[in-house]
């Protein structure tokens, strides 16, 4: 009963269970160590188990790869009202597909996780903000919710703790700026998905303007492991600044795409030829998305002696953000590529920012020009003048993210740029 | 657009298990254990434990637009979910989605029952509900097809695979069947990057989809609703 992708070089501390039924139910996340870590933090105090958090090092799976302990202790520790921990299942990202397996395949790792957080940030309710288009995923995870209840790890007085911690199941409805972290509370607010201006931060005001910490579903389901085997068990994996093993959602052109757990600084030609088998037949490496959508393009030269960790991407020039690495083989149409990303952000943009509102769809219709051999070389310089000025002005970073391929492409790619525009130019496309 | 014609319907993703959230033909597990039903079976109507009485956009495909809403096990649903939020507004979203799941689509008046319960204004309720975009402002087929043609799936074919299911069926996109069975639309990323490409019917996944897979697909579907 093996997980589909798997490969000798992963490290399997996360995706353990997956592809094994039996680990959805109490039971079963017991029979392999479960609820062990819960029972041992809760006999620490709140200050230890954020220590060990910190000691383990462990980044921020959401993206932005902020180191959690250090997030959670900006809590106020002196409690004047309700505080609350919400965690972001609301994987939107295109290339990244870890959360919905972690959801559906661990529950109760995720579960466990989240009780810990609760309890070290003095939150007495965990919301996880599912995205809507996860119906099973997030029936499985509300039916583990149910049954920890009824187990008593869920509630009021925690296995005879003292400690009351509810946990509600929230499923959004198809936003993908509800994964930003004020948007998604705005969200569980029942308002519009719009981010809000920062500061006040989370921790200050947050959710129903109280004190909130909120986590990636890939940070919360390590905390189990970090806190039954400690802190510096889990920096054996990794590099010094970024420790432990990561999910990278590989997708794309290789012949085995998919999910694979692996330590932080993996080489990524070898997870390209090696654990995802390289290419088709007389193909060959031409760009990788290491990041997600919303990160800058990578050409074949920047792969070369790339490393997977926060700071070995970004040496090459782009950044790990979620571990999505996309790959494209030398058949991939870089613009007809770009232009889908970019329809993306002019889609997905909330609106609040004129610069993201109206930058997205310009960059979207000029992209769609030259794709189509309409396109002039003065375009590419209005391009990268709009991506500047969409990037460090806005509420959040979605604008940013529309600009990073649309620049990075350009300069990487801009033969792919020429050959579209000069054939446009020679068949005088109108 | 040729480029990804290559690599979809060609057997080159060695992974393949069309019709089902399934990831490989390897498995060995059922369609019900991939998707979880067995282990979630059939959720109550009522919702259960009030934790786990989430709402989602898309639900059955009966639909009734014309039920009551907020009745019987569907009030005491609402009830469970407001009792989880410390503000009327804060049960908005899944209240709405309550709505959709009983009715399939969410209408002017269905906004304006949901305003009323919550004790919030009309406008209000319309400026939430049409932000989100899972929210049906009008009716849609029995199987709502949404195609994932997203940078990884367009790699692998996505847009051939979307072409595919409006050849066969002959609609355009938003369009629905003159049967009133199927409408077909285009999706953002699902978050099934690694199983290109994704297409989600009403609340299931299907996986691996390729063009050949779609008149299989549609049969499916249609000797669901008999
Ligand atoms: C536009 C946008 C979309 C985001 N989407 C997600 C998402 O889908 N899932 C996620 O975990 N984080 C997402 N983030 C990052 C969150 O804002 C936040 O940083 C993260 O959830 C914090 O968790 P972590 O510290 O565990 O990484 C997004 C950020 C932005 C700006
Ligand atoms: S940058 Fe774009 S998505 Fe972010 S708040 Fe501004 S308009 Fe909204
Ligand atoms: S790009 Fe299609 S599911 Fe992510």
């Amino acid at each position: 009963m093996a997980y589909p992708y798997t490969h000798e070089k992963e490290v399997r501390v996360l995706s353990r269970g997956w592809g094994d039924p039996r680990t959805r139910t109490v039971e079963g996340w017991k029979a392999m160590g479960g609820y062990t870590a819960l029972e041992k933090a809760l006999g620490m105090s709140r200050q230890e188990v954020i220590e060990e958090v910190k000691v383990s090092g462990l980044r921020g799976r959401g993206g932005a790869g902020f180191p959690t302990g250090i997030k959670w202790s900006f809590m106020p520790g002196e409690k004047k009202g309700p505080h609350y921990l919400c965690c972001n299942a609301d994987e939107s990202e295109p290339g990244t597909f870890k959360d919905r397996e972690l959801l559906r395949w661990t529950p109760h790792q995720l579960i466990e996780g989240c009780l810990i957080g609760a309890y070290a940030i003095q939150a007495e309710h965990v919301f996880i903000y599912c995205r809507g288009e996860f119906f099973e995923a997030t029936q499985v995870l509300a039916r583990a919710v149910e049954e920890a209840y009824e187990a008593g790890y869920i509630g009021k007085n925690i296995l005879g703790s003292g400690q009351d911690i509810d946990i509600t199941v929230f499923a959004g409805a198809g936003a993908y700026i509800c994964g930003e972290e004020t948007a998604l509370m705005n969200s569980i607010e029942g308002r519009r998905g719009l981010p809000r201006v920062k500061p006040p931060f989370p921790a200050a005001v947050g959710l129903f303007g109280k004190p909130t910490t909120i986590n990636n579903v890939e940070t919360l389901s390590s905390i189990p492991h970090i806190l039954n085997n400690g802190g510096s068990w889990y920096r054996q994996w990794g590099t010094e600044k970024s420790p432990g093993t990561k999910l990278f959602c590989v997708s794309g052109h290789v012949r085995r795409p998919g999910n694979y757990e692996l330590p932080l600084g993996f080489p990524l030609e070898e997870l390209i030829y090696d654990v995802c088998g390289g290419f088709r037949e007389g193909r060959s490496l031409k760009a990788v998305i290491p990041g997600g959508s919303s990160v800058p393009i990578m050409s074949a030269a920047d792969c070369e002696g790339c490393t997977l960790d926060y700071e070995g991407v970004v040496e090459k020039g782009s950044m790990l953000g979620c571990a999505s690495v996309i790959i494209m083989d030398d058949s991939t149409n870089i613009v007809k590529q770009v232009r889908r990303m970019v329809d993306f952000y002019a889609h997905e943009s909330c609106g609040q920012c004129t610069p993201c509102r109206e930058g997205t769809q310009w960059l979207a219709r000029i992209l769609l020009r030259i794709e189509k051999g309409r396109g002039t070389a003065e375009d590419l310089d209005t391009l990268l003048e709009l991506g500047d000025q969409m990037t460090g002005t806005t509420i959040c970073v979605l604008s940013d993210s529309a600009a990073a391929p649309v620049a990075s492409s350009i300069q990487k790619f801009k033969d792919d740029y020429l050959a579209l525009i000069r054939r446009g130019e020679k068949v005088g496309a109108a | 657009m040729s480029d990804s014609k290559k690599m979809s319907g060609s057997g080159e993703i060695p992974f393949r298990n069309p019709g089902w959230a399934g990831n490989t033909g390897e498995f060995d597990l059922t369609e019900e254990q991939v998707r979880g039903l067995e282990y979630v079976s059939t959720r109550p109507t009522d919702g259960g434990h009030p934790a786990a009485s989430a709402t989602y956009p898309y639900m059955l495909t009966e639909r009734t637009p014309d039920a009551s809403l907020f009745q019987g096990p569907y009030l005491e649903r609402y009830e469970k979910i407001r009792s989880r939020f410390p503000t009327a507004q804060g049960a908005l979203l899944p209240t709405l989605n309550l709505a959709q799941e009983v009715r399939g689509h969410v209408s002017s008046d269905t906004m304006r029952e949901v305003a009323a319960l919550l004790g919030l204004s009309d406008a209000y309720v319309r400026g939430v509900a049409s932000f989100y975009t899972m929210y049906n402002k009008r009716e849609v087929g029995r199987f709502l097809i949404q195609v994932c043609t997203n940078i990884s799936c367009n790699l692998c074919g996505g847009d051939e695979v979307l072409a595919a299911f409006l050849k066969h069926l002959g609609t355009e996109m938003g369009e629905t069947t003159p049967d009133g069975l199927f409408t077909v639309t285009e999706v953002e990323c699902l978050a099934a990057c690694g199983t290109p490409t994704a297409v989600q019917i009403n609340s299931r996944y299907f996986e691996n989809v390729t063009p050949d897979d779609v008149p299989a697909l549609l049969e499916r579907l249609r000797s669901e609703v008999g």
